[in-house]
């Protein structure tokens, strides 16, 4: 039996590896994972208690047919009960509070007032456009290309984020979380070392019939290849 | 009135007094969005759309209307009509000629291409300003209902209810008044 | 097809649903002319008693609830397999059945539904012959009847809105939806949300004002207790509400910068939108955990564990619904010091939320549980509804929140709670309080295949979705590829939601042959506790002669315990005047027909129908119904 359950924990858990957003391939990403681990690891606590008090309650006191015309004695409440079930809530958030609070910060976007502030933060800085229904990415040397977002692993990117007419969202769910593109608002948004490879980035807040389709792909390349894919030409015509 | 009469009255009363919270809460949130665009940064400065005179002359017509309300209000007990039909008469007279104030102003600052769509400062100012002067007119629409009524022959009790729940609304659309000379007007006239 | 009125080419879908109404009004025509049942249908255009009203709210409620649900349906088999194209339903056509689908079940299905109940049960828990203003009451109801019939013509005009029941801006200002489609929204809300805003007035003085005798607020059922602070939440909610879909409207029809151009923010929209937009969650919740709690109590034979906190703990969740607004908008960018507060605030609703659980788990513990209908539903709330609160702590974690926002996750979360609380706790209502409002009381057998077919169906289509959520799948797009690993859970979902499409058909079965049947039920079918079951099944007009008065909590239960009748008086209270009227009827509808000329341009339309509203306004204030109680000198109540 207790094989079996573990055997069938390893299950989850090879199952979980699968799924993109908790098994992120940058740091960012990593850390934004972390948080889901810890407040899943908290969560499942209270959802076992809270299981195992129903099964047991609910087992135990139902109806039967012995039990006719028996009336319960009126329990009013219990105030130490009551004062448990209200702290210890409170030290399980807490305790999640802390790590919150520190990659939060750590992660939040920032509002600038325009393109150029924050170019003095440390990495590759790449401007980001929504429009509907394309993506524009515009490389430091000027280098413009839609739909195709092809970054350096191992560095900090620094991604300026806009939108030419109404909100979308950049989203490249293996990298890291989502940040609102909207217009008349330019904001950073760091992603630390990404590991090489093919990721799909996609549009995550609604903005208009193709919504769907706004997806773009993302490359994740060595450093040398990506200098040599900034020498190259744009690949699109504006 | 009885007892049965003000138990039902008690309801009137604490029913509007919640209708008018929700009315606060409406204008309170758009003393918030007038807050949020005022200045803004293309089109005119609100100092420079403004009207002092006229909105001077607009506040001394409103708020007195309060007043000759309340001197209305006395004729109410033991139904005096000769305080109650001239001083109402005098509180519909001044409504009308601040709505009147109200609609050259507005048309002036069109006529000087000052309109709703010119920027954010003068959309939320004509919306807020609108809407409370949307208010004086409704108010203006219920005065002349509480003539008529008194020609109706109703019970007296009922009467007052009436009167009274108006002569609420009519101090609440004051107040707000006071409010948007604070926020609106006053920060950038003197 | 094309068809010379509409002027254009009419899809498939618009044509099916017109066919489809004209055969149902055909077959509803036929019924009502055969049974001759136009006095009823007149009866009730007119009514304005509690019970009727309530009784409205829910039949229109669970209507608009149907379609919402045909089309999340829809959704469903649009997204059952990878690049699937069923009938129509990509592209625009997608975009209009999920802002429908959001639209419908939250203002035209699920609110109106517990206010429905409210209608029917506050009253008569707490003593009250009626609401405190009955024709006040018609005209909540009929603005929302009207707000929900403007918004569902959209879609047989084939214009309904494509801006996602949020409508965020600049997606929904004319300078990107210039069609009347997202008018439907704006109209079609606002007209509905003043409806509410009345209702909930209505309650908070009926409560306030007209308890029975002993009645004090701390012996009041929970249910009446949580109608009480929704009421309170639904005053600001929907104002703020109101006047966000007011800027909206100028935006839309007079060009004003609010939500675009270089000084609009659209970023001011989801404020305004979310101040309402959180509250409105726990708008959907308390009253539905207030029905569990009164359930929960009557069917473990015990009374409520901790009652006290059980009314704080409301409190406190209303209280801080106003302060959580921003966790819906962690991804827009406000800052890392804005977004940690609210994560934090978040956090804290948790904890008087699991107040609330575990006191209702020791409220059964010791008791005796009868599995009835309305109990199953219970119990199925409970670890549902904690599945959900647990998923709701783990969005609240902003940074974690950057990856689940907008995802199927988010999808997966807001279902589980709304349906767990909200839907769970409509059904669990619907099965209580049948007898009050009919005098049948529906089939048991029938109840635990629908709570069997629905709870299973809910889990199998919504757990799944945190998977698809955290496998990158955003929320409103109508399709997904192969490769994505987002194909299993998706074609498990749709299983899961034909489950609970089966579950609600078997609970309309229920109702049909249980209105046929016409089996009456006594007074006190479920061996009730509170002041309700003592009054005849359905609710008579003129309830609790002569009136109870109340010496402590849960009174009926206890007269019960000792064999004992409740002990009334004969003294004579201030009731509130009922008096049937057409006029809330025709002014509701005439705001409507005021929208639409507005919505169109037909200008001479919006002033007809806006002359029409301020006449009603007119002949209602020459019409009063106090008239002829007023004047009466010291015993003028007599005659009432």
């Amino acid at each position: 039996m207790k094989r079996l359950m573990l055997l069938s924990f390893v299950f989850l858990l090879s199952g979980c590896s699968d799924i993109a957003v908790l098994n992120p391939k940058s740091v960012t990403g990593q850390e934004q994972a972390y948080l889901i681990w810890l407040s899943l690891g908290i969560m499942t606590l209270v959802i076992l208690v809270v299981f195992v008090l129903f099964a047991w309650f609910t087992f135990k006191y139902r109806y039967t047919k012995n039990k006719d015309g028996f009336v319960p004695t009126d329990v009013k409440g219990n105030l130490k009960l009551e004062l448990t079930w209200t702290i210890i809530p409170f030290v399980l958030l807490a305790i999640l509070a802390v790590p919150t609070i520190m990659t939060t910060y750590d992660h939040s976007p920032e509002l600038q007032a325009d393109n150029r502030e924050g170019a003095d933060k440390e990495g590759t800085h790449i401007n980001v456009t929504g429009q509907q229904f394309t993506w524009t990415f515009e490389y430091e040397n000027g280098k413009t290309v839609h739909d195709e977002l092809i970054i350096p692993e191992d560095e900090t990117i620094v991604f300026h984020i806009t939108s030419k007419d109404v909100i979308h969202s950049f989203w490249i769910p293996e990298l890291a979380g989502k940040v609102d593109a909207v217009p008349g608002r330019v904001y950073t948004y760091e992603i630390k070392d990404a590991e090489r490879g093919t990721y799909r980035g996609k549009c995550a807040e609604y903005c208009g019939i193709q919504h769907t389709n706004m997806v773009f792909n993302t490359e994740v390349v060595s450093k040398s290849d990506y200098e040599d894919y900034l020498k190259k030409p744009d690949n699109q015509d504006d | 009135m009885n007892q049965y009469e003000a138990a039902l009255f008690n309801d009137k009363k604490f029913g509007f007094l919640i209708y008018l919270f929700v009315e606060a809460i409406m204008f309170l949130t758009l003393f918030a969005t007038y807050l949020i665009f005022t200045p803004s940064s293309e089109g005119p400065h609100p100092s420079d759309v403004f009207e002092t005179k006229s909105v001077i002359l607009s506040s001394i017509f409103l708020l007195s209307s309060s007043g000759t309300l309340i001197m209305s209000e006395r004729g109410l007990e033991g139904k005096q009509l000769k305080k109650l039909i001239p001083w109402l008469g005098v509180t519909l007279l001044f409504a009308l000629v601040f709505l009147g104030l109200e609609i050259s102003e507005f048309y002036t600052y069109v006529q000087e291409g000052y309109t709703l769509s010119t920027s954010s400062f003068l959309s939320s100012y004509y919306v807020l300003v609108g809407l409370h002067a949307a208010h004086v007119a409704f108010g203006c629409g219920w005065m002349i209902v509480l003539f008529i009524q008194l020609k109706r022959h109703i019970p007296h009790s009922l009467y007052i209810e009436k009167y009274k729940i108006f002569s609420y609304y009519w101090h609440f659309v004051d107040i707000v008044w006071i409010g948007i000379l604070l926020v609106v007007y006053v920060r950038y006239i003197f | 097809m094309y068809i010379p009125f509409f002027e254009k080419h009419v899809p498939s879908d618009v044509i099916a649903a017109w066919v489809s109404v004209i055969i149902i009004g055909i077959v509803l025509a036929t019924y009502v002319i055969k049974q001759n049942k136009w006095s009823v249908i007149w009866e009730y255009m007119r009514t304005t008693h509690h019970r009727k009203v309530g009784t409205l709210y829910m039949i229109f409620g669970f209507l608009f609830f149907l379609r919402a649900g045909v089309d999340a349906l829809l959704i469903r088999s649009q997204l059952a397999l990878p690049q699937n194209e069923f009938w129509l339903f990509q592209f625009q056509k997608y975009n209009e059945v999920f802002t429908t689908h959001g639209t419908m079940m939250i203002f035209f299905a699920a609110t109106p539904m517990l206010l429905g109940l409210m209608n029917v049960a506050v009253p008569l828990q707490i003593g009250a012959r009626d609401l405190a203003f009955p024709f006040l009451n018609a005209v909540g109801f009929w603005l929302f009847f009207a707000g929900g019939m403007l918004f569902n013509l959209a879609f047989f005009f084939d214009s309904a809105p494509a801006i996602g029941w949020t409508g965020y801006a600049p997606l929904s200002t004319s300078l990107f939806t210039p069609d009347v489609n997202s008018d439907y929204y704006v109209f079609g809300v606002q007209i509905s949300g003043l409806g509410t805003i009345f209702t909930a007035l209505n309650i908070i003085v009926t409560i306030f004002r007209h308890r029975a005798p002993g009645m004090k607020l701390m012996r009041m059922p929970l249910f009446t207790w949580a109608s009480l602070i929704t009421s309170f939440l639904i005053l600001v909610a929907f104002t703020v509400l109101a006047i966000g879909l007011y800027l909206l409207m100028f935006d839309r029809m007079f060009d004003t910068k609010f939500f675009n151009g270089p000084d609009g923010d659209p970023i001011f929209w989801q404020h305004l939108f979310w101040i309402f937009g959180h509250p409105e969650v726990y708008i959907l919740a308390l009253p539905a955990f207030g029905l569990f709690s009164d359930i929960i109590t009557t069917f473990s034979k015990k009374r409520i564990f901790g009652y006290p906190a059980m009314v704080i703990s409301i409190g406190t969740i209303a209280f801080l619904a106003f302060t959580v607004w921003v966790h819906h908008m962690f991804t827009v960018g406000l800052g890392p010091l804005v977004n940690t507060v609210f994560a934090l605030t978040t956090m804290a609703i948790a904890v008087p939320t699991g107040v609330k659980v575990f006191n209702w788990l020791f409220t059964m513990r010791g008791g005796v549980l009868r599995m009835t209908t309305p109990m199953l539903f219970s119990l199925g709330f409970i670890p549902s509804f904690v599945m959900g609160g647990v998923t709701g702590v783990m969005l609240s974690v902003s940074a974690a929140d950057f990856q689940f926002h907008d995802s199927h996750f988010v999808v997966a979360h807001f279902h589980y709670v709304i349906l767990a609380s909200t839907i769970l706790g409509i059904f669990a209502g619907i099965y209580y309080y049948f007898p009050k409002i009919t005098g049948y009381q529906l089939n048991e057998k029938l109840g635990k295949w629908h709570f069997w077919l629905f709870l299973i169906g809910y889990h199998l289509t919504f757990f799944p979705m945190h998977i698809t959520g955290m496998n990158g799948m955003p929320r409103r797009t109508f399709t997904y590829d192969v490769g994505e690993g987002l194909t299993a859970t998706n074609f498990i979902s749709t299983i899961g939601a034909f489950l609970m499409g089966i579950g609600v058909a078997v609970m309309f079965y229920n109702l049909f042959i249980t209105i046929r049947k016409k089996e009456r039920v006594g007074s006190d079918p479920w061996d009730g506790r509170t002041l309700e079951w003592t009054v005849a099944s359905p609710a008579p007009e003129d309830s609790f002669q002569p009136m109870p008065i109340v010496k402590e909590m849960d009174p009926y239960w206890y007269a019960k315990q000792r064999g004992e009748d409740l002990e009334t008086t004969d003294e004579k209270l201030a009731s509130p005047i009922s008096r049937d009227s057409i006029i809330p009827f025709i002014m509701a509808n005439l705001l409507a027909v005021l929208s639409f000329g507005l919505m169109y341009g037909w200008i001479w339309l919006a002033v007809l129908a806006g002359a029409g509203v301020f006449m009603c306004f007119i002949i209602r204030a020459f019409r009063d119904e106090r008239e002829q109680y007023y004047g009466k000198g010291e015993d003028g109540h007599e005659s009432v």
